[in-house]
Parts: structure tokens; C-alpha cells; sequence
């Protein structure tokens, strides 16, 4: 594959409630990530929205994002799935060698629906729907259950990767205010409320309102518009089978599959020892290990190695700096990029030359995709 | 131009029924995927990549790809949800053919399919009708007065002022839209996974039922239905060793104009006038460039256009460039459109016959695509060489536009 490189990018600061309408959200985002590139909205040939209408409560929402989203007589289209799935779109476009210029921008505002019921829509109507004893919570403590019992991981374990996660987004400017905790402990963790046992209250992320925007173009107009552009070497897709029952929910197959695919495009042979940085979107923080784990970042049921040493594990904080869905993949993609530009003020990994980010989507990361980053100019 | 040239070998179709009770989504599905690998003769093991697309709100059901995957090949395969209102099959099919063109992927299996029996098509259209409601409070408008807007009904209400438009530009006559369903219905009687099939309706028939919104009656409307539909596509090298007749994708686009519902007047922000079709003209221009087309009305054989309503029709033909401004009642008059005549046009009785929204506007390049191949139930009289399929859809602002070819596209361009 041909290098696709990210010239520009945007984060509208999360917030609980943003108290901005969506167009004016969006257009904060395309509009910034336009400033950070110097580019102007003629210079887009394509844009990518990623926007879901149950989220939005209306249909065919995207129809009223068109003009604040820079797409007015562009060609134009929409994912719903994940921003990271969005973007693997604009890279399909960028690489066909149609367009020249892609904008993706994810967005969505959880203060204006509850994420956890609007999820049941996400079940199969015929059973789980009706039962009605899945959600977020459920599977995220069945999963957590199956991994800690599989590999012979303790709760602490777990507490601390999540700690980890907390302070790192403390110290993360972009990360939702209310997530930030320089000063929490193992013990605030496991104290923490129970959601589904095991799983603790504090490793589980704060839902808030957010947009974000990446510009991607092919390598030789990168270059024009920056000098210090984030190649994308490599992608991966996969989605697994829906019923839980009929996973492993300790392992994540998906996971494997679209990093083996990415890995094998970019030709990365040891992710141990060749990624400096992982920004996963995990649901919870035992998906962060198991999505992680799934990589090839570490070995598998290791996954608390990754405080101790390799590939930094979300230096950004991952979803526990916030979590916007249609958002969090892009959110991660942006981290990513901005450790390897340099950029990452306050929370720079020093020497970082290559990362991978993670998008997914589906109860306890169905469909993952996984990018594999590397730093340019410098 | 695409680097890797993408082709389609074959297209399927499910039954299509106003109440398909007798499956689930994923068995609907299911019925267009498999009609689809059949014919291009390949195993589920080869499609490497999965795309799926459906009108969101129509179900009740978020993301249904997820739990329908193992039911349509997508099983441990990577999967896209690509979605846009009414252009989503249209959509779908351009997301493939970007798949395959940026070499990531060489078999990519395209899907649209809506179950509208599962849920209220007009509740899930009507919060379209009302625009972006977040700018109503800005400007003192209610809740109680937004609810009197719904008045405008779902498509129905914004296809009338079209329609009225159309009307006045071009002096059509209700007897021309008539004209236009009745060619449609005729034609859906001889394609066999269509839903009105009307072999002997008249002019007389269709103006002989009641007004649902003047100048549309009730003839004149397409059905809900249920469906889906699936395109396989692969690259060129490959395409040659399975199909008889590949059918290369040389052109493709999906230009947004600003939705034309916007203000709570109903009157629309820029887009005062609703059949002048900015986007289409532009989508037109973008695609037929990239396919090499100078001149659309003389070097394109086949043409299916998206057009529930019969204004519509009239109106898409003419702004794609098919025929000059305020001409397509007189072709249609002369049968220049008709199965046997120069252009045809929506030989399989078009969306006037036969509406899965979410798989209608793939229905389309799907079928112009077996036109070509020389395999579509109502196979045109003369040779097909190059086809559009197009489709519209969100606040009647979205356009797509698949122009495709049994020649790849000439490299010297």
C-alpha cells in the first residue's frame, strides 16, 4: 500500500455538555483541523462524516451536516461505525488516486441521548433485545470475568492499568476535565461503585460530547502542505461473530486478524519491540489488555506488562480521558499523531517513531480496526 | 482515475414483497447475497471484504450489520456501515468500488436491504421533514408549531413542490406522469424480483385515482417494500477469468448540495427551487469526467434513474445530461425511452414499481450492470455498452452517480 499521510487535525475540547447545536460542534472541528494544515474548504475533494442517527435521534442526520461538515458540492459520504472506520474510508478514497484531499470528521453528543439505552438497539431484535440482559455494563464485566479467570489476572492488576490510564489523561490537555485524576489510588478504583462484577465504576469511561477532524492526502500533496506529516502504513478490519457466547471473550480474534493485516502491510514483523505507542479504544479497561494483547503488543494474559515496559499503552489516556462514540477512533488516531509530530505537550513520549491506533465498534469489540502510524519529517 | 480497475461480475436480488413476513432481515439479506455469489459463481471464502448499508431509522434497528454478519459472508472478514439516507445503496456501491480501487482489497461484496415492514417508514421520514431542529429554538419557533410542519408530510411532501416546479418549468402535464408510471409498471411486470407488477395498467388507470398531494395521485406513488439487493465486485484481472461480461466501474460520485429543508418555513435555505438540482448536475459532470464521457446523451445506451415519483424521472433525465432542458415529456411521448426505443430507461420498472429504500438506489447501477452483461430480466432489444445507475436521497440534497462500461477505462486519457 501506498503511504497515506495526515497532514492536519482538530479536537473540540470534551465536554459533559458542550451546549453548542451540532453544526456548530462539526464545523468547529473541520474548521480547525482546515487552520491546523493551512488549507482552505476549496481544497477538499472528498469528505468522510462518521454521525449515527440513533445517536442523533433523527434521520438521515447527516443530511444536515453537509454544509457545516465543508462537503457543499463535494463529493460526499457517511460511515456509522467508529471515526477510525470513517477514516479507513478516506484512505480507500486518497488511495484510488480520485481525490487528493480527504476530510473525516466523527461526532456525537451523549448529553442529548443515554449511550447505555440507545445501545440495546445495537442487539439482535429477536432475542437479546427482548431479554434485555445485555448492555455495556453486562458485557463489559462478563468480558472482564473471562480474562481475569483465562489468564489468572487479579482485580488490582486490572485497578492499576486503569490508574495508569487516569493519571496519564490527567496530565492530557484534551482530556475531558472531569476525567482527569492525578491523585487516585488502587484503592479509589476498587472501592469504586460496582457497574456488573467484577467490573469497577473507575474503569469504566466518562461519556461526553465531542467532534473531531483529520485531513488525509497521498503522499506527494503531504508533503506540499507539511513538512512534519503521520504516514498511515498500514490497515486492518475485521469484525467477529455477534453472539458472545460463541467467543472467546478473553481473546479478541478480530483483533488479530486486522492487526496481522495492517502489520503485514506495513511491513511490521515484531510489534513488541518496532511500535513505540498504542492508543487503543478499548470500552473498558480490561479491553484496553485484551485489544492490546490481540495486537501482538504483548504476550497474551500479559497485558499488565505494558506499565512496566514496550510499546507506551495509551500515554494519552485512552478512552478514560472521555469516550464520544463515532469519535473515539479518530480521538485515538489524533493522540497517536501527535506523539509522533512532537506535539503531545506535557505527556510526549521521547523518541516515539512509530504507534498503532485502534477503532471498534459492537458489545465487547465486535468489529475492530487497527492503524499502523508512523512519524515523518523529523 | 483509479489506480486499480474495479469491475462488477455479477448482482443479486431478494424477493421483494410489501410485507416479506416470511424472513428476518438477515435471512432477506441473506436471499440477495446468495442469488448474487451464485451467479458469479465464487465461493463466501473469497470475498475478502463486506460492506453493508440501510436506512437507519427505518427498522428500529442500530448497526444491524452486527449481529446479521455471520448471515452474509462478513464472518472474521473486515465490514463497513456505510450509510445515507435514500442514496445509501447508491453509496454502498461507490464505498466498493473505492475498495477495490485503492488495492487494499480484491473482492468486495456491496449490500443494501430494507425490511420497511419492521418498522413506520412516514415516523421515521417525518423528523427529515422538520430539518435541523436545533436551529427552531434560535428562532422562537415551538414545539406545538414544529409539529403543525409535519403537515409536509415525508417525501411525498417535498416531491409535490418538485413536482409543481417541474411542471411550471417544463409544461408537463399530469397525463405525462402518468405516462412515465405507466411505462414503469409495465416494465416491472417483466423483471421478476420487482413488486408492482402491472402489466395493463393504462394513462386512464393511474389518473383515475385519488390526489395524495396535488399534482401526485395515488397511481402515481411508488410502494414501501421490502428487499435488499448485492453487487460483488473485483478487480479487472480477476473479473476477466469469472465473468462472461465484466462491467467496468469508470466513474463515480456523490455530491452534496445543502438540504433543501431547512428553514421553518418549509421554503428551504439556498435551494428555493427543488428541481433545479445543483448536485446532480454536479455529480453528472464529476462522473461522466472520470469515465471519459463527453457527450452523455449520445454515447450512453442505458440509463436507470432513482424516481419514486414520476416528476422525478422526467426531471433526473434531463439534469444528468440525457436530454435537453424541458425535453423528456416529449421523449417520453415519443417512446424514445421506452424498452424498445434509443435510451431506455429503468427497464426494471424503477423505484416508481419497486421502493427498498435502502437497497433502491443500488438497485439501480445493479441492474444496468446485468443490462450490460446481457442477463436482466427485461433485457433491452439493443446492445448495451455503457449504463448509469443513479440514486437521491437525504433533504433531497444527496446524489450518486455510477457510470459503468464493458470497456475498461481507456488509459491513454
Amino acid at each position: 500500500m501506498e503511504k497515506v499521510g495526515i497532514v492536519g487535525y482538530y479536537q473540540v475540547k470534551p465536554d459533559l455538555d458542550a451546549m453548542m447545536s451540532p453544526p456548530e460542534m462539526i464545523f468547529n472541528a473541520v474548521r480547525g483541523a482546515l487552520d491546523s494544515a493551512g488549507l482552505k474548504r476549496k481544497d477538499i475533494s472528498t469528505v468522510i462524516g462518521c454521525t449515527n442517527d440513533y445517536y442523533d435521534g433523527k434521520t438521515i442526520s447527516n443530511a444536515f451536516k453537509v454544509d457545516a461538515g465543508g462537503a457543499y458540492m463535494k463529493d460526499e459520504s457517511k460511515v456509522e461505525f467508529d471515526g477510525a472506520h470513517a477514516a479507513l474510508y478516506g484512505v480507500f478514497r486518497i488511495l484510488s488516486g480520485n481525490h487528493k484531499l480527504a476530510m473525516i470528521y466523527g461526532y456525537s453528543m451523549p448529553s442529548c441521548f443515554n449511550y447505555e439505552a440507545v445501545r440495546i438497539l445495537e442487539l439482535d431484535p429477536t432475542f437479546d433485545r427482548t431479554v434485555s440482559l445485555l448492555n455495556s455494563y453486562s458485557a463489559g464485566g462478563m468480558q472482564m470475568r473471562a480474562y481475569m479467570k483465562k489468564f489468572n489476572v487479579s482485580l488490582e492488576d486490572i485497578a492499576k492499568v486503569a490508574v495508569n490510564s487516569i493519571k496519564n489523561a490527567a496530565k492530557n490537555p484534551s482530556a475531558l476535565p472531569e476525567a482527569q485524576r492525578s491523585d487516585i489510588s488502587v484503592g479509589d478504583v476498587l472501592e469504586s461503585e460496582i457497574l456488573c462484577s467484577p467490573l469497577r465504576k473507575l474503569m469504566y469511561p466518562i461519556l461526553c460530547d465531542g467532534t473531531a477532524a483529520i485531513i488525509l492526502a497521498p503522499e506527494k500533496q503531504s508533503l506540499k502542505i507539511t513538512d512534519n506529516p503521520v504516514w498511515i502504513t498500514g490497515v486492518g478490519n475485521c469484525q467477529d461473530t455477534y453472539y458472545l457466547g460463541e467467543r472467546d471473550l478473553s481473546i479478541s480474534t478480530s483483533m488479530e486478524i486486522a492487526a496481522n493485516k495492517a502489520y503485514k502491510i506495513a511491513g511490521i514483523n515484531d510489534p513488541k519491540k518496532e511500535i513505540d505507542i498504542a492508543e487503543i479504544f478499548g470500552h473498558t479497561t480490561c479491553e484496553d489488555l485484551i485489544l492490546a494483547e490481540a495486537a501482538g503488543l504483548c504476550e497474551k494474559g500479559n497485558g499488565t506488562s505494558l506499565l512496566d515496559g514496550g510499546p507506551a499503552l495509551n500515554p494519552s489516556g485512552g478512552t478514560m480521558s472521555g469516550l464520544t462514540p463515532c469519535v473515539c477512533g479518530l480521538t485515538r488516531i489524533i493522540e497517536a499523531v501527535k506523539q509522533l509530530r512532537g506535539e503531545a505537550t506535557g505527556y510526549q513520549i521521547s523518541g516515539a517513531k512509530k504507534a498503532v491506533a485502534t477503532g471498534q465498534v459492537g458489545f465487547c469489540a465486535q468489529n475492530n480496526i487497527l492503524y499502523v502510524l508512523e512519524g515523518g519529517g523529523n | 482515475m483509479a489506480k486499480v480497475q474495479p469491475a462488477i461480475i455479477s448482482s443479486g436480488f431478494s424477493e421483494h414483497a410489501s410485507k416479506r413476513s416470511d424472513v428476518n432481515m438477515a435471512e432477506l439479506v441473506n436471499e440477495a447475497v446468495e442469488n448474487c455469489i451464485q451467479m458469479a459463481n465464487i465461493d463466501w471464502k473469497d470475498i475478502d471484504f463486506v460492506i453493508n448499508g440501510n436506512m437507519p431509522a427505518f427498522e428500529g434497528a442500530n448497526m444491524p450489520e452486527l449481529w446479521m454478519g455471520d448471515h452474509i459472508a462478513a464472518k472474521n472478514k473486515p465490514m463497513l456501515r456505510v450509510t445515507t439516507g435514500g442514496t445509501t445503496g447508491g453509496s454502498v456501491t461507490i464505498a466498493g468500488y473505492y475498495a477495490v480501487a485503492s488495492g487494499l482489497y480484491e473482492t468486495v461484496l456491496a449490500i443494501g436491504f430494507e425490511q420497511q415492514s419492521c418498522g413506520d417508514t412516514a415516523i421515521g421520514l417525518a423528523s427529515v421533514a422538520l430539518g435541523e431542529v436545533t436551529i427552531y429554538p434560535d428562532v422562537g419557533y415551538d414545539f406545538a408549531r414544529m409539529r403543525s410542519n409535519l403537515g409536509a408530510g415525508a417525501a411525498i411532501g417535498v416531491a409535490s413542490y418538485q413536482a409543481m416546479n417541474y411542471m411550471a418549468r417544463s409544461k408537463a402535464t399530469e397525463e405525462d406522469l402518468a405516462r412515465v408510471v405507466v411505462q414503469n409498471r409495465r416494465n416491472a411486470a417483466k423483471t421478476w424480483w420487482t413488486h408492482l407488477k402491472m402489466p395493463t395498467i393504462t394513462i386512464e388507470d393511474v389518473l383515475d385515482t385519488p390526489y395524495i398531494s396535488y399534482p401526485l395521485r395515488f397511481g402515481m406513488v411508488c410502494p414501501a417494500t421490502d428487499g435488499a439487493c448485492a453487487i460483488l465486485y473485483t478487480t479487472e484481472e480477476k473479473a476477466r477469468q469469472i465473468a462472461d461480461i465484466p462491467v467496468y466501474v469508470n466513474g463515480v460520485a456523490s455530491v452534496a448540495n445543502e438540504p433543501a429543508i431547512l428553514a421553518p418555513n418549509m421554503g428551504g435555505a439556498g435551494q428555493v427551487d427543488p428541481c433545479e438540482q445543483l448536485g446532480a448536475m454536479k455529480s453528472a459532470e464529476l462522473a461522466y469526467g472520470q469515465a471519459g464521457i463527453s457527450f452523455p446523451n449520445k454515447e450512453i445506451d442505458y440509463v436507470e434513474v432513482y424516481s419514486p415519483f414520476p416528476n422525478q424521472e422526467l426531471m433526473w433525465v434531463e439534469r444528468l445530461g440525457l436530454f435537453e432542458e424541458n425535453m423528456a415529456p416529449e421523449a417520453y411521448r415519443n417512446g424514445i425511452t421506452a424498452w424498445n426505443g434509443e435510451l431506455p430507461v429503468n427497464c426494471s420498472g424503477g423505484v416508481n414499481s419497486t421502493n427498498a429504500i435502502g437497497a433502491s438506489a443500488m438497485e439501480r447501477p445493479a441492474e444496468a450492470a446485468l443490462q450490460i452483461m446481457g442477463k436482466a430480466s427485461n433485457q433491452v432489444p439493443k446492445t448495451v455498452h455503457t449504463a448509469m445507475g443513479h440514486g437521491w436521497g437525504g433533504a433531497i440534497n444527496f446524489i450518486t452517480h455510477v457510470v459503468m462500461s464493458d470497456e475498461p477505462q481507456r488509459k491513454w486519457r
